[in-house]
């Protein structure tokens, strides 16, 4: 009886892995279909005839490119500067003792808990407040809230693993603190660091929701690009845009795999 | 020159526990001196104050007759071997040999041959490109005492050296490193909890409880002439009796009377009052005399009992025997021949030299 119980539990779990894959999988199909459909409406699937036409349509739209740009430029650069203060502070948390620690980590991450409307709106009344009217500067700091925790949470986990001894041993041997930071702790929480960058790269080009606060006429987003013409004329340019995403996605994740490995890079953080 | 640490009178705390209490010691040039303790009774403390890890609350520390005082570790020349070794993963064998030398000031160009030099001394000649997580341990140790006297340090600290290798190696590791020391002539503390270690490679023993030194002297002295009850008890394997001092004719010894009405000949303590005693007497030093056999008059003590309890370690036996005084162990080398067997009635006799009393007063 019992073990009848067992094989149906385990069965429904395969059940349910597969509806979550299908989930999971059966929208980017579709999408991705939908991209190369060569017929200027939406009709219905399977797509008739291939074509690469909406990629062109996009590539030749300026508002776009636009909003390609703006988003890639913010992303480089909020990476850089989170990835930074992420190293910064995670080096001190881990030098600071626990409660404090754990007290200041919660606190670093709290900007994942609040709605992200209510961010993009804080900032952007904060900014206006202290005359920061630039559409750049204000989608740069709400990027680097959103990013920021991320960087954080990564690096901290890379540095935390490191042995105290390792730092130690390089001071007794000669080394300054700096040079034990270069030589020692920063080596041996790349992955952590690399992890984080990437992650922050990924929620910048991604995010709508603060963005969409902060844009100005000139200034803005892919993603608020793509909504702002979803709502005035939908067709399927939005699918290859989706088919373009994805397949940056899958590069990224191709070339971690190539240099540091994924598991690493998801499990641990630290170099062993 | 000739002091390189001194230690006057420190005073180390952590909130409320007092980690170090006023500590008093200084190593000479060229010696090992071992920090011998349970854990917690403040031999790393004192290794990270020496190291520059940590600053004392009060007193001085003085490495080769300069003040430490506001000195980063990296200022004060002093090599540290860590427990776990601490090599850098990520570096090559050679990298962290010649990572101390690098810092050190030496010349770019003779850092290699430096690198050569020193895994000729702990002979792993070509290992140089290996990287350490692909070491056995006690390589790995090795790599580590390379790393460490490369530099030559003026001080070497070695913190629980063997106490991660298996027991075999640990034998074999620290014979090769009583050799290296002082093959180098490094002036040495090794900080440990295992007695073994601290005997086998130290000149002179220091040992520590709750913060304080409770006894400083070469390792036969601490053995054979513990100062304090804490001492005896720690340093080996020790037999108690408890009672009460009596004057003996002779002032050299004693006579204890213990609870149960026996009376034993001890040599005299320094001072004799009227309190409550125990005198310490070694496993060893305990000569089982068969039954049938003639007491020989060399002992001056004789207790019987009868064995509950036989112990063979290959190498030595060690027997457990009820007398009234309550259970003693009396250890002898297995020489082969007719053994005690266990009930059978036996009598221990030690002589008045080997047995040391301590007030019971102290713990």
């Amino acid at each position: 009886m019992g073990r009848k119980i067992d094989d149906l539990f385990s069965g429904l779990g395969r059940v349910m892995n597969g509806f979550i894959i299908c989930f999971l999988i059966i929208p980017l199909v579709v999408t991705s279909l939908m991209a190369f459909d060569a017929r200027p409406y939406l009709g219905p699937l399977p797509p008739p005839a291939l074509s690469t036409r909406w990629f062109s349509k996009f590539f030749s739209d300026d508002y776009f490119l636009r909003g390609l740009g703006v988003s890639l430029e913010l992303a480089l650069i909020s990476v850089c500067l989170s990835v930074c203060i992420g190293v910064i502070t995670a080096v001190a948390l881990d030098r600071s003792n626990s409660r404090a620690r754990e007290l200041m980590t919660s606190l670093f991450l709290s900007p994942l808990i609040v709605p992200p409307v209510v961010t993009g709106f804080a900032i952007l009344i904060f900014l206006s407040k202290l005359g920061v009217v630039n559409g750049f500067a204000r989608l740069l700091c709400g990027h680097l809230i959103i990013t920021i925790p991320y960087t954080i949470r990564a690096t901290l986990n890379g540095v935390l693993g490191i042995d105290k001894s390792l730092t130690e041993a390089a001071l007794t041997l000669g080394a300054r603190e700096r040079h034990a930071f270069w030589d020692i702790t920063f080596p041996l929480a790349r992955t952590g660091i690399l992890c984080g960058g990437i992650f922050a790269f990924v929620v910048s080009l991604d995010d709508v929701a603060i963005s969409i606060m902060l844009t100005d006429a000139k200034t803005y987003t892919l993603p608020v690009a793509l909504v702002s013409s979803m709502r005035a004329n939908f067709d399927l340019t939005l699918a290859a845009v989706s088919v373009l995403l994805m397949g940056l996605t899958l590069a990224l994740i191709f070339v971690l795999e190539k240099t540091v490995g994924l598991n690493q890079v998801i499990g641990q953080g630290t170099f062993r | 020159m000739d002091r390189i640490v001194e230690f006057h009178d420190v005073v180390k705390r952590f909130g409320d526990t007092l980690a170090v209490g006023g500590v008093t010691f200084s190593v000479k040039s060229g010696e090992t001196v071992s920090l011998l303790g349970p854990s917690g009774c403040g031999k790393t403390t004192t290794l990270r104050l020496i190291s520059g890890f940590e600053e004392p609350d009060a007193g001085t520390i003085k490495i080769a007759g300069e003040s430490m005082k506001g000195k980063r570790p990296y200022e004060r020349n002093v090599g540290l071997l860590f427990q776990h070794y601490a090599l850098f993963p990520h570096m090559t064998v050679a990298e962290n040999i010649g990572y101390g030398l690098k810092y050190r000031g030496w010349p770019k160009r003779e850092i290699p041959a430096r690198v050569a030099e020193m895994l000729r001394l702990v002979q792993l000649q070509g290992f140089e490109r290996r990287r350490p997580p692909t070491m056995s341990g006690g390589q790995q140790q090795r790599v580590a005492l390379a790393r460490v006297l490369a530099t030559s340090p003026k001080l070497v600290l070695l913190d629980e050296p063997l106490s991660a290798l298996d027991a075999k190696l640990r034998e074999e590791l620290r014979l090769e490193l009583k050799h290296i020391l002082s093959a180098v002539g490094s002036t040495t503390i090794v900080v440990t909890h295992d007695q073994d270690e601290a005997m086998s490679l130290a000149d002179r023993v220091i040992v520590m409880n709750r913060g304080r030194i409770e006894q400083e002297g070469t390792p036969d002295e601490i053995y054979a002439q513990p100062r304090t009850s804490f001492v005896a008890g720690f340093i080996g394997r020790a037999n108690w009796f408890c009672g009460r001092l009596r004057k003996a004719p002779d002032d050299a010894f004693v006579a204890l009377a213990t609870e149960v009405g026996s009376l034993l000949r001890i040599r005299a303590p320094q001072k004799i009052d009227d309190g409550k005693w125990r005198a310490c007497v070694r496993p060893e030093r305990m000569i089982l005399t068969r039954p049938d056999a003639n007491s020989d008059g060399r002992s001056d003590n004789l207790v019987s009992g009868h064995v509950v309890d036989i112990v063979s370690l290959g190498g030595e036996i060690h027997y457990v025997v009820d007398v009234a005084d309550g259970r003693l162990l009396a250890v002898e080398p297995n020489r082969g021949g007719p053994r005690v067997r266990k009930g059978e009635h036996v009598g221990l006799s030690f002589r008045a030299d080997d047995c040391v009393a301590f007030p019971l007063t102290e713990v």
